[in-house]
């Protein structure tokens, strides 16, 4: 009997647990959080406004949700923030301006390396070239100078 | 020139660019721009907190106040220590002293109603308090954080925006920003 009571309470304490502060999220379309995703929360750092749980996020989130509601596009509603807060609003930098140099960035990047690449094996290949082409009397010199120089190290 | 050397400096050059430009993208909230600068200030109707109401109305519309006197607009929360402790009685005493010439008009921002009120007996504030539980308003004006505040010329201009606690020296150079 003591431990079927005992059962119940912990029963009730798990489901009072699960309802007493903690309100379930607003029931929003997938729409509303892929459109947050492409902002910032701007009292955040490094969070977009569909994961934040900071309160003007929230807000935010519901103002996406009444505008999609109004029949407004992506872009508009996207732009309704950027004439809050600027292009600063933006998650990802826009591809345009400086914006643009970021995105280009890792492009920039690699073909710096591959053009690295390219004179670094076309150098060494140049060199080894060289040596291919030496005449056959100047190798032999070098090999006899060589010899030589060994010669008189173990005297 | 030959083309390593034209290879190398290609590389300085970006790398510089990308470092100049780092250095330049601001990200400290007092340094970024409003996008409202220079714009017209968006007009908002809002309940005043009780205390406010026998004096001011039930709610405050903005639009019934811009074309009347400058507008010193400010932000802040009853949970935004110590920042916004520490510019409450600055602006208490910055209405006190232009009420004449200058309209003070406070938001009350994403808070519980009641530490609103505790908040606003403790500093004594005169002026009118909206509450926007939601911060709907300042999303209009692109704010990022508390407090923040804008300086609102007669015609209803934003002319200039300060995030961040307000010290008597920026109160003054915003109220004369918005008296030139």
């Amino acid at each position: 009997m003591r431990r079927w009571l005992l059962a119940a309470v912990l029963l009730l304490g798990i489901a009072a647990a699960q309802t007493v502060g903690n309100k379930p999220p607003p029931d929003y379309p997938p729409k509303v959080f892929e459109i947050a995703k492409k902002l910032r929360c701007p009292v955040c750092r490094g969070e977009s406004a569909a994961e934040s749980n900071a309160g003007v996020t929230e807000e935010m989130r519901r103002q996406i949700a009444q505008m999609l509601k109004e029949g407004k596009s992506e872009d508009e509603i996207i732009q309704y923030f950027v004439d809050r807060y600027t292009d600063w609003i933006l998650y990802e930098p826009p591809k345009k301006g400086l914006g643009l140099l970021v995105w280009l960035a890792p492009l920039i990047g690699l073909g710096l390396f591959g053009l690295g690449l390219y004179s670094y094996t076309h150098a060494t290949a140049k060199r080894e070239a060289a040596f291919e082409e030496a005449p056959e009397d100047e190798i032999a010199r070098v090999e006899a100078e060589i010899a030589r120089d060994s010669t008189r190290e173990r005297e | 020139m030959n083309a390593k050397s034209l290879l190398g400096l290609l590389a300085v050059v970006s790398l510089g660019v990308l470092f100049w430009w780092g250095i330049k993208t601001k990200d400290a909230r007092e340094e970024l721009p409003s996008a409202l600068a220079g714009k017209s200030a968006p007009v908002f109707e809002m309940e005043l907190l009780d205390s406010f109401k026998a004096e001011w109305g039930e709610k405050l519309n903005l639009a019934d106040y811009l074309g009347k006197k400058p507008i010193i607009l400010n932000f802040w929360a009853s949970w935004c220590y110590p920042a916004c402790y520490q510019e409450a009685p600055i602006l208490e005493a910055g209405w006190r002293r232009w009420r004449d010439k200058v309209m003070f008009i406070a938001v009350d921002t994403q808070d519980e109603k009641d530490k609103g009120e505790e908040f606003v007996s403790r500093f004594g504030f005169t002026f009118p308090v909206v509450y926007d539980p939601r911060g709907s308003i300042g999303i209009d004006y692109g704010m990022y954080g508390v407090p923040e505040t804008f300086a609102i010329t007669r015609k209803g201009r934003v002319v200039e925006r300060h995030a961040g606690s307000l010290d008597e020296a920026m109160l003054t150079k915003m109220v004369q920003e918005v008296l030139k």
